[in-house]
């Protein structure tokens, strides 16, 4: 570890020509006095969602045991390199979700509560959900980073119009909630999101992007001579963090010049944004590992991530599927039908365990990113046939920091609250509240280590 | 102009000490008996007694009164849902009751349990503050009616739910409770077993109360004839065992949580109501009632007149033969998603 005898300040970036990057935590972080001081400059904990529509086939996701993880089922076989890393939980319940008089429309309705924790208003005009968890913290950590919160989302961000029943597409849409009408479209052009975290904040119009395509230089380059005065100051560790970090971006800055370059192939006349790649996987890679960094540099400590929304007839030809993704979730009974849900849900969690592993691969503070969060991957439907708001698929992955104890599955009393998770993740980011939503209490983290 | 759904019949939620006695299971298979009459819908079942065989023998009615299983495929991958069961938690588990063992023991010839049960752990369990609670987010507004046949313990953790009070006050019409004596009498063990809830129930449950003491119970008591007669249908009946489990026959069983139901379902004609006042609780378990104009609680009084006709609803009601019935969410799904085939008729 380099002493030095004034620490790196936490919130440093790396400067030049309207470009702004963030640093990732580094040794010269931690002011040498402060060494073994537990407290000093201690890696901040995150929270993220990451939620899947449609529901999961249940019988292909949990384990028919309780206790110390094991074999997982086949949607989550990719995940059992990192089963250690995950805490399972069983019967927690959105009855918000629930028709609760107001008919149909689960799907708008799920994804609507599932952070606010309210029964959203049924409506195509006059929207009304709640402030969402997420949303919470991000105002109680607001100031501490860039961003207070992250929405990103890989599939259609239309706001109005009916999605579901007469739920509006605000429903279905968003996850995370600013205020009770104000829902926060996540970002799906991972070129938006990468100048969002990394040019100074302004997201470019595409005739301005289009000019500065032109000069298609990295935004690294811009911040050259910054980069060369730091590494100047840094011991050999932190120069290895710093190189490992900043070549992540330039690959994703080159990962986005390549699905720029095969969409214009592909299909020009497609309506999806500029520079979304067509393959789901390799968006979901991208706009992950942008996610990754914007952890890593504390950008942000909060991310919402809509990988599709509810009620999405989204195919996956990239497993063969082409039928819509909604449409096989009513599959009656049909095994044809329930093996291609399958095969989305095992597909959806495999670009997770993808996820976890890169989370896993980075140090910070002497311990891996990932050991530094609550990553909740999940759905608000369990059976996506019956609809049903019961026994929702939820895994927390990461440990808090300590806080949970991982590899293990606990199944709770039916019908306990998803809100009780809600409270207790609020309470791990420092916001105590009484409740939330429909809570009953938090979930006990006597129970959770 | 908006069009504007019929209300269905009455939700009921049902809170009972399952098992310390036959009362409450004789009260549960009237309420299977008025739902399947249509006249009822059981929106959620909990014990407040801590024992996973209590609960399990509500599951076991539960599955019972739901009828056979449809056959493989008959629902098209909409599985028949049975409703979560709720038990107080918390505390000591309570002992095993005769009545318990005999349902929940008996086999058939082959050796297999003769009522099928899913609660073999806390975690098959709800819990009974969020059941109910959210049993009665779903109602429409006073179209709900709570009948309480058990210590307090579960009604009072939903008072103390956040928002409880409200929902309560909106969503239920009344709370029909079998328990204690009036205007004065005994101590009731369902009292005795939970002082201090009760004191708070009486105190703070924010809809009007009317409440069936052991006087009615008594004076209506359950006909044991009907247990030979009526229920000769089933090969198999949990009723009739825990019946002749609860006292050596043959016996008629003092029933007021029968009462308390068929009160909340059918209100008028079977029996009269005091004047309004107030039940107090004392430390001892006793119940005193108070008169008050404007009180919020009254009691049953029974009305000679009806006696015949109440103990007749009693032995038709609950010896009833099971109604499969759907789901209301399911159905909610049925119409959206196209209906599948009905279910298979009861073989008898």
């Amino acid at each position: 570890m380099t002493i030095t005898r004034k620490a790196l300040h936490r919130r440093s970036f790396l400067r030049g020509m309207g470009a702004l990057v963030g640093l990732p935590f580094l040794d010269a972080m931690v002011p040498a006095m402060a060494v073994g001081q537990a407290r000093a400059a201690r890696p901040p904990l995150r929270m993220a969602f990451a939620y899947v529509p449609n529901g999961i086939i249940m019988n292909q996701w949990n384990p028919g045991y309780e206790g110390t993880l094991g074999e997982l089922p086949r949607i989550l076989k990719a995940m059992e390199p990192h089963r250690g890393d995950v805490l399972m939980l069983g019967n927690l319940t959105h009855n918000s979700g629930r028709a609760l008089l107001d008919g149909a429309g689960d799907h708008g309705r799920c994804s609507g509560s599932y952070l606010t924790g309210i029964q959203v208003k049924k409506t195509t005009v006059d929207i009304k959900a709640g402030i969402s968890c997420d949303q919470i913290v991000a105002r109680r950590l607001a100031g501490q980073t860039r961003f207070p919160s992250l929405e990103v989302g890989l599939e259609d961000a239309r706001q109005a119009g009916d999605c579901d029943s007469g739920y509006s597409c605000a429903y279905t849409n968003n996850l995370a909630w600013k205020s009770e009408t104000q829902p926060l479209p996540p970002i799906l052009d991972p070129r938006a999101l990468f100048e969002r975290l990394f040019g100074n904040g302004v997201v470019l119009s595409p005739e301005a992007r289009a000019r500065q395509a032109d000069y298609r230089r990295s935004i690294l380059d811009f911040v050259g001579e910054d980069t060369r005065k730091l590494e100047a100051t840094l011991g050999p560790t932190d120069r290895r963090k710093l190189d490992e970090y900043l070549s992540s971006i330039r690959d994703v800055e080159a990962q986005i010049e390549r699905a720029e370059k095969t969409n214009a192939q592909i299909d020009p006349h497609m309506e999806k944004p500029y520079g979304i790649p067509a393959d789901f996987a390799a968006h979901f890679k991208l706009m992950t590992d942008m996610i990754t960094i914007a952890f890593q540099a504390d950008l942000t400590r909060v991310v919402t991530f809509l990988m599709t929304r509810e009620g999405t007839s989204r195919p996956y030809r990239e497993i063969d599927i082409s039928d819509g993704h909604h449409p096989c979730t009513h599959h009656q009974g049909k095994p044809d039908l329930i093996e291609k849900v399958t095969r989305i849900n095992t597909y959806h969690a495999t670009q997770m365990a993808g996820w976890v592993e890169k989370l896993k691969s980075i140090r910070e503070g002497g311990r891996r990113l990932l050991d530094n969060m609550m990553l909740v991957y999940g759905a608000g439907l369990s059976d996506g046939n019956r609809h049903l708001h019961e026994d929702l698929p939820t895994l927390v992955i990461g440990n808090a920091g300590g806080a949970v104890r991982t590899g293990r599955r606990v199944v709770y009393r039916k019908e306990t609250p998803m809100c009780n998770l809600h409270l207790a993740m609020m309470d791990r980011m420092g916001v105590h509240m009484e409740h939330f939503g429909d809570s009953t209490g938090q979930l006990s983290f006597a129970d959770l280590t | 102009m908006q069009f504007q759904p019929a209300r269905p019949p009455a939700g009921i939620v049902f809170d009972s000490d399952l098992g310390n006695g036959v009362d409450a299971a004789l009260a549960l298979a009237l309420l299977y008996g008025l739902e399947g009459k249509g006249e009822a819908r059981l929106v959620s079942i909990s014990t407040s007694i801590s024992n996973l065989k209590s609960a399990a023998f509500a599951d076991a009615l539960a599955r019972f009164y739901a009828g056979p299983p449809p056959a493989a495929g008959a629902f098209g991958g909409f599985e028949r849902s049975l409703p979560p069961i709720g038990m107080a938690g918390g505390g000591g588990l309570a002992g095993d009751t005769a009545v318990l063992k005999a349902v929940l023991e008996k086999t058939t010839a082959a050796g297999m349990p003769a009522y099928t049960h899913g609660i073999e752990k806390l975690n098959d369990t709800a819990d009974p503050t969020a059941l109910i609670r959210n049993a009665m987010t779903a109602q429409y507004d006073e179209n709900c009616m709570v009948v309480l046949a058990g210590p307090a313990i579960n009604l009072v953790g939903v008072m103390d739910l956040p928002g409880g009070l409200e929902l309560i006050r909106r969503k239920v019409k009344l709370l029909a409770l079998a328990a204690g004596s009036y205007p004065d009498g005994r101590a009731d063990p369902r009292v005795k077993s939970g002082v201090a809830a009760a004191k708070r129930l009486l105190s703070e449950w924010p809809t009007p109360i009317v409440a069936v003491g052991s006087e009615v119970g008594d004076g209506l008591p359950f006909p044991g004839s009907s247990i030979a007669k009526d229920f000769a249908w089933a090969p198999a009946h949990p009723i009739v065992d825990a019946y002749c489990a609860f006292r050596s026959m043959p016996y008629d069983a003092p029933a007021p949580a029968m009462a308390a139901v068929l009160y909340a379902v059918r209100p008028d004609g079977y029996f009269k109501l005091s004047a309004p006042g107030r039940i107090g609780v004392l430390e001892d378990g006793r119940t005193r009632f108070t008169p008050a104009p404007g009180g919020p609680h009254r009691y049953l009084v029974i009305d000679p007149a009806q006696k015949d006709r109440v103990i007749q609803a009693y032995a038709e009601l609950a010896s009833a033969r099971p109604v499969p019935r759907q789901n209301p969410r399911f159905r909610n799904n049925q119409k959206k998603n196209g209906a599948p085939p009905p279910p298979e008729p009861v073989k008898q």
